[in-house]
């Protein structure tokens, strides 16, 4: 784990509403996608806990990225940087058909495996209901409701869930209980992390199949197949 | 340290549930900054996470309700022990216990493992008198014993504390109700600055009583643990700023 600095040097309203983040900083400090860096200002007297931000874009000196919470920073501020934390998304290289869904309040945490699956000329289709960002041609878009329908497509699935939702997933993917889905999947588990892994506070525990697991230390992303849903 | 000596150099340390079961030498925390660790609350069997809403911001600070999730007294004794004695300062072992008898067990484990310097003992938010000096008993041993109270009733209940043989008391983090985002009221432990007027009156009435006390709330800043120790304190825990500040110099 280490510490770094950065600064905002624009900012921009992404999907769902979120604020979107350019922050310059060391290359070490960036998050891979589903990773997280721990955020903060360290001259607001008024902020209580660090933010995590995710990656929503790579650039050379630094990234776009989009914070878990609503923050107050501008252009010029500076952040102290903890990370990255956690463990991101692994696409398997033999994917040919990405299916994403953004189940929780942006779709901006998914955007890295938007570029990277532009880069390698892999199908895609996002599931959403969320207002969109910028997005490439090569992706098609369908609400989330038609999820359901369309599992026999992907041969790879990456879904972004807060830690809220993950009891009403198999609604969302119309799977009963005790089935599950025909491809691999990956979940970004989001949720508060007030220790980010300092004190196994069990604040963001998810339940798995080997145990409660901590989505800031063993996570956020997990693989479907590991977790009780 | 000798039995009921409690000394802390620096007086400061982390609060039970801020820095994890040992001291992890590869984290952010500059352990130079810190007169003592405290384990995270440790019970006899293990506990489960807290289901549902485990976190609800407000302004001035946070609720947490977390159930203390631990392994149990065994499996932390096999994992972290070692660490414990290779601790680059005095460690503090907080127990979570149902009752006298199970935490007089549970001390005499500890009493024996090298790299416990002492414990720290929490009691629940509607312990009695007489429960708080059945607690600070049944931990009397070979070890100093720091009585974690609630704060809200830190001031009733420390003195019992204190002729049953502890050797200082603690605040534990007040409790309060907050509405989630869906309306439902979720119950926990309250962090953030917004404690900390709390926290200072009830160390200086601590201290107006005579009582040896470790203080705890709200403190982000040099000048608020500096208020801490004016107040009375002997030592300030530390809990969400290690959190936020930790890597950076706590109070630079």
């Amino acid at each position: 784990m280490g510490h770094s600095t950065g600064r905002v040097i624009e900012v921009r309203l992404g999907s769902g509403g979120h604020t979107e983040t350019c922050i310059f900083c060391p290359e070490g400090a960036v998050p891979s996608a589903g990773q997280y860096t721990l955020a903060s200002d360290p001259s607001d007297s008024n902020a209580i806990l660090g933010t995590p931000i995710f990656l929503v874009e790579n650039f050379e000196t630094g990234f776009w990225a989009v914070p878990l919470f609503p923050t107050t920073w501008g252009p010029g501020t500076d952040l102290d940087l903890v990370g990255p934390l956690g463990h991101g998304f692994d696409l398997p290289r033999s994917i040919q058909r990405l299916g994403l869904a953004a189940v929780g309040d942006t779709v901006s945490r998914l955007m890295p495996l938007v570029h990277q699956a532009v880069n390698t000329h892999i199908g895609m289709t996002l599931f959403t209901n969320l207002s969109l960002p910028k997005l490439p041609t090569v992706v098609e878009v369908y609400p989330l409701g038609s999820l359901k329908s369309s599992l026999d497509w992907p041969d790879f699935m990456a879904l972004d869930v807060p830690l809220d939702g993950l009891a009403g997933l198999r609604d969302v993917l119309g799977l009963p209980y005790g089935t599950g889905l025909s491809c691999p999947a990956q979940l970004l588990i989001t949720s508060p992390f007030p220790c980010s892994g300092m004190a196994q506070c069990g604040a963001c525990a998810v339940p798995t199949r080997r145990g409660w697991k901590l989505a800031c230390e063993d996570g956020p992303v997990f693989d479907l197949r590991d977790l009780k849903w | 340290m000798a039995k009921h000596d409690l000394a802390f150099d620096p007086p400061i340390m982390n609060a039970a549930g801020t820095l994890g079961f040992a001291p992890n030498l590869h984290s952010v925390v500059e352990w130079s900054e810190l007169g003592a660790f405290v384990t995270n609350p440790i019970s006899l069997t293990a506990r489960t996470p807290a289901h549902g809403r485990r976190f609800v911001a407000y302004p001035g600070g946070f609720l947490l309700h977390t159930g203390f999730p631990n392994p149990g007294l065994s499996s932390i004794l096999r994992h972290y022990a070692r660490h414990w004695h290779a601790s680059p300062i005095p460690v503090i072992v907080h127990l979570l216990a149902h009752s006298a008898g199970e935490l007089a067990g549970m001390v005499r484990r500890l009493e024996n493992v090298e790299g416990v310097s002492g414990l720290e003992v929490g009691v629940t938010s509607d312990v009695n008198a007489e429960m708080v000096a059945a607690y600070a008993q049944a931990a009397g041993g070979e070890l100093p014993v720091i009585i974690q109270l609630p704060m809200e009733r830190c001031v009733e209940l420390a003195a019992r504390a204190i002729e049953a043989g502890a050797a200082v008391v603690s605040l534990a983090p007040p409790r309060g109700l907050l509405p989630s985002l869906e309306g439902e009221l979720i119950q926990g432990r309250l962090y953030g600055p917004a404690i900390l007027p709390m926290a200072l009156r009830v160390v200086r009435e601590l201290k107006q009583l005579g009582i040896p006390t470790i203080g705890a709330g709200g403190v982000y800043t040099q000048e608020q643990l500096d208020a801490m120790l004016a107040a009375g304190a002997i030592a300030v825990q530390l809990d969400a700023v290690l959190w936020h500040k930790a890597g950076y110099g706590l109070f630079n």
